[in-house]
């Protein structure tokens, strides 16, 4: 006996995934999901971003790694509640693990929640966390081919952002090829460009989120 | 692996809701942009059933390809090198249409 049905695989996470959405709907908390590859500045984007913040702003971090807190321990200076996912092996967040680690937080009170998914272009797209928007770190140390690689995440994200710009003048990387990369992936992408040395663009990286609170 | 360990929960959840009966093959409807490698996925599964209820079980994989709609004459058209033009008339502004699906398509049950 054949049954056709139209289950999704993931049915599960996408059901915790949103009830958190639901939650920081009614809370007005702005959630962010942060995914790039290792090494494209997801926690320095957030230190800088941590750094530029009020002590009086509520925000929280959670961030995911297969291994160590060496990035809770980072984000943890700007005196803003952090934790660390450590996944044990996984090479991605899902809403259960989000979920798990908002116990006991003053969740509800939130302004914003950045979820800095583990370094990775394609496990992370799978899994919806319940955040409102996804951002994709690309530095330009990496290839501007990189949303045609792994069309998948680029596809799924609101904001790109180009980071390390300041390392422009020693790298082979077009930024317009880049741009147009993304574009082709996902013609509605937001793209902004950032250095986390010299804190160029942070400006605008600030207003944007400053737009969805 | 923690995907195709999610297929084989949907499966044993989806033959729970049809009285237990045992599965013989399942469909899978795996789209182009769901960040699914489909032999990997295959690789995985069988590898999960082995030695366990679902021991046997066959997969059943379609690959559904990315395809985004025409807001100008409506066509619907597989993207093809990643670009997001209208296939039909040429036309840019176009919307996604498809592509992300990772789904259980359909189960087949052992007769009681």
């Amino acid at each position: 006996m054949r049954v056709p049905l139209e289950r999704k695989v993931l049915n599960e996470n996408d059901r915790i995934a949103a009830a958190l959405r639901e939650r920081f709907q009614r809370n007005g908390t702005f959630c962010l999901n942060l995914i790039s590859s290792p090494g494209s500045g997801k926690t320095s984007l957030l230190e800088r971003t941590l750094a530029g913040f009020d002590a009086a702003r509520r925000v929280a971090v959670l961030t995911g790694d297969i291994q160590t807190d060496n990035d809770a321990r980072r984000l943890a200076r700007y005196g803003f509640p952090v934790r660390q996912i450590t996944t044990g092996g996984a090479c991605h967040l899902d809403a259960s693990m989000v979920e798990r680690h908002l116990t006991d937080w003053p969740v509800d009170e939130l302004e914003i929640l950045f979820l800095e998914n583990v370094g990775n272009l394609v496990c992370p797209t799978s899994y919806d966390l319940g955040e409102e928007a996804r951002a994709v770190l690309l530095s330009v140390t990496e290839g501007e081919d990189k949303p045609l690689k792994y069309p998948a995440t680029f596809h799924h994200a609101d904001l790109m952002v180009l980071n390390k710009i300041d390392l422009l003048p020693y790298v082979p990387f077009s930024m317009e090829l880049a741009r147009e990369n993304a574009r082709r992936v996902q013609p509605e992408i937001e793209i902004l460009e950032v250095s986390c040395t010299t804190g160029a663009g942070l400006e605008q990286w600030n207003e944007w989120i400053q737009r969805h609170l | 692996m923690s995907i195709a360990g999610s297929v084989l929960e949907a499966v044993r959840a989806e033959s729970a809701l049809h009285g237990g009966a045992r599965v013989t093959r399942a469909g899978l409807r795996i789209g182009e942009l769901s960040g699914v490698a489909v032999e990997s996925l295959r690789f995985c599964l069988e590898v999960l059933v082995a030695d366990t209820d679902l021991a046997g079980l066959g997969f059943e994989i379609e690959f559904a390809p990315w395809t985004r709609r025409c807001r100008a004459c409506g066509a619907e058209f597989r993207v093809t090198d990643a670009r997001p033009e209208c296939a039909a008339c040429g036309n840019g502004d176009t919307e996604a249409a498809g592509g992300d699906q990772m789904e259980l398509s359909f189960l087949e049950l052992e007769e009681p």
